[in-house]
């Protein structure tokens, strides 16, 4: 075989490789799509129609007019940011001592951090809910609470290493200047590490979204407090008779989509996040 | 050289600063260490005392008492047997006893029950434990992470290996790759569950169907068989693009110049990428293997959605067992029994493949 032909057929090969991932990758958002827009009569059909013949938008109306399903979205997002927040606060000052701050104890807490980021939650579920029984916590601030077991260990390690990074020197200029521990962080680091503060920020946030075990134990008896995820899952126990797929299809397109905007705008940055420390350059 | 009354004065002071930097430290910690210690190490303290007594919420006349090991034997005691059979007479085949009825009638203190029964040098043997979900639990749990992360690995591997050369198309890639990633895990469940269902409404039946391979009614997720493989497959999508973007960053570490003189040597492609791509890419891989096995041990969004109180993981019974039967002591039990699995496989991992991250 001459080498042109060679190349092209190598070529043709790698193209139909990167189309066969980009299917596989995307695929079940299309079926869930023309799920979504299929009225009920074609959604149960048999065999299954692999584009809609008719389109419809009752069921997006359907689970947009659902108050538990609303009410969800808006719990969800409160939880989230709350907890996302509250990692980024408290998180950053634990990163700035463990970053760029000398005293004693300091490795062994780099690696009970490094520890929890492993951390399974299931190990403290009981635990968790008897104090929050105990304590009668509402249910969303037992929530926000409990994601910082996972949203505050990441962003305490992720931070670390972006103030280890910063020039040592803008530190001690600002020292020599007269000005405080706290003036410096605020005034010189925090501004420097916007741009970190960021890329943890969204990472907590999506893991704060996708958040099942805790969400779903904890509002077990108080389904007005149900995130996305739990209210969600049950949509399909709300109506005995019949699995109204195309709602919850419905439903799984549009709390996808604000992440589908994130993931657009913050695509560097988020694979930034995800392959920091993974990855030693 | 002598020591000035100036000189003193200096190193104290810098021993001050040093003091002061080490308070400021610890003061900037604290709040980290506060929330970290009231939400994970005393609840962590109180699942591992509670998984030492009968503790059930909920429960009103319920006197809580420390029961020792018992959740444990009750979750870990299993037992091997042979099942004993006669020979039939007339076709001389064993017949062999119904080895639930036969695990019921061993008289043990806690009863076993059947978890499955397999052949060894032609006779069979039946595996019991006395909380057969559980060590079912525990087999899932381990097939799945064993299956996930092989399949991830080698999947994720070709799509980094894919993207990691320039072509029209490969930011848009990117972002498509982002997309199951951050997906709601309950959310991917429920489509896959939808394409999965078991007869032709559902995308496998209809295109097998379609294509003449079966009659069109699989259970994927009803028939024993198939609901691993199902759910593998469901995972296998969603994490598959993380592993790639770890090993796509772990590629772009890789200096040009070595292949280049690798090409220059005559080095062919299959030899090049195990003479240079896969040792360098080492580091990398392993720890993405560390992050896919843990994470593959605590799976409970996907068992929980897709099979409820059908079939277990490990995480999904220890909530089952505290939501829905109140057993706090057992449920605890079964959550010691993960930290400890997921404890062991951190250590063993770190240590086999030498993964140091800079502390």
């Amino acid at each position: 075989m001459p080498k042109a032909t060679r190349k092209l057929f190598g070529s043709v090969f790698f193209y139909l490789l990167v189309i066969a991932i980009f299917i596989y990758l995307m695929f079940p958002f299309y079926w869930a799509l023309i799920s979504a827009l299929k009225p009920e009569s074609e959604l149960i059909r048999t065999p299954a129609t692999f584009f809609p013949e008719q389109i419809t938008l009752i069921n997006f109306e359907a689970v947009l007019s659902n108050p538990r399903f609303l009410r969800s979205i808006l719990n969800s997002v409160i939880v989230a940011s709350l907890a996302t927040l509250l990692s980024l606060l408290v998180g950053s000052f634990a990163g700035f001592a463990l970053g760029k701050m000398r005293f004693r104890g300091r490795t062994p807490t780099m690696y009970a951090i490094l520890a929890m980021t492993m951390f399974p939650q299931v190990a403290v579920l009981s635990g968790l809910f008897a104090v929050i029984t105990v304590l009668q916590l509402p249910v969303m601030m037992s929530l926000v609470l409990s994601y910082l077991i996972f949203t505050l260990p990441f962003t305490v390690w992720v931070m670390t290493s972006f103030f280890r990074g910063l020039p040592v020197d803008l530190l001690q200029a600002a020292q020599v200047d007269g000005a405080s521990f706290m003036q410096t962080f605020w005034h010189v680091l925090l501004p420097l590490t916007a741009p970190a503060l960021v890329t943890t920020g969204l990472l907590a946030f999506i893991g704060a979204w996708n958040e099942y075990l805790f969400a779903l134990t904890f509002t077990a008896t108080q389904p007005q407090h149900q995130t996305v995820p739990v209210a969600i899952a049950s949509l399909s126990g709300q109506f005995a008779m019949q699995e109204p797929v195309g709602e919850i299809m419905a439903g799984a397109l549009i709390v996808t989509v604000p992440l589908v905007i994130l993931v657009l705008i913050f695509q560097g940055r988020i694979v930034e996040g995800l392959t920091a420390g993974a990855v030693k350059g | 050289m002598v020591q000035t009354p100036t000189g003193a004065g200096k190193q104290k002071g810098i021993s001050n600063l040093a003091q002061a930097e080490e308070r400021t430290a610890w003061w900037l910690l604290l709040p980290s260490l506060i929330v970290l210690v009231a939400i994970a190490i005393y609840p962590l303290g109180r699942v591992f005392y509670s998984s030492f007594t009968n503790e059930r919420f909920a429960s009103p006349g319920h006197r809580t008492e420390y029961v020792g090991f018992s959740n444990y034997l009750t979750l870990l005691t299993l037992t091997i047997r042979a099942i004993p059979y006669e020979i039939d007479p007339a076709t001389g085949e064993r017949i062999y006893q119904n080895p639930r009825l036969f695990l019921r009638r061993l008289d043990t203190p806690r009863p076993f029950d059947q978890v499955r029964t397999f052949e060894l040098f032609g006779t069979r043997y039946v595996l019991g434990a006395t909380n057969a979900r559980f060590v079912n639990a525990v087999i899932d749990t381990l097939v799945f992470t064993v299956a996930n992360v092989t399949f991830t690995t080698l999947l994720g591997l070709i799509v980094a290996l894919t993207l990691a050369t320039k072509f029209f198309g490969r930011n848009a890639m990117r972002t498509a790759m982002l997309v199951p990633w951050a997906i709601i895990t309950v959310v991917s469940a429920l489509i896959w569950e939808w394409m999965f269902k078991s007869n032709r409404s559902g995308f496998f039946n209809a295109l097998f169907d379609h294509l003449n391979w079966a009659d069109g009614n699989i259970g994927f997720l009803t028939e024993p068989l198939l609901q691993l493989p199902s759910v593998i497959i469901m995972d296998v999508w969603k994490t598959t693009p993380f592993m790639a973007l770890l090993l796509l960053a772990g590629l772009s570490t890789i200096p040009n110049e070595l292949y280049e003189a690798a090409e220059v040597d005559g080095a062919s492609k299959i030899k090049r990428f195990f003479s240079i791509t896969l040792p360098l890419l080492m580091p990398t891989l392993a720890v993405a293997l560390v992050f896919r096995t843990l994470d593959a041990l605590k799976v409970f969004d996907l068992f929980q959605v897709v099979f409820g109180e059908r079939r277990y993981s490990m995480a999904s019974f220890a909530q089952d067992m505290l939501i829905s039967n109140r057993d706090v002591g057992l449920s605890s039990a079964a959550s010691v029994v993960i930290f400890l699995a997921i404890f062991i496989f951190a250590i063993f991992y770190i240590r086999l493949l030498g993964v140091e991250r800079n502390a």
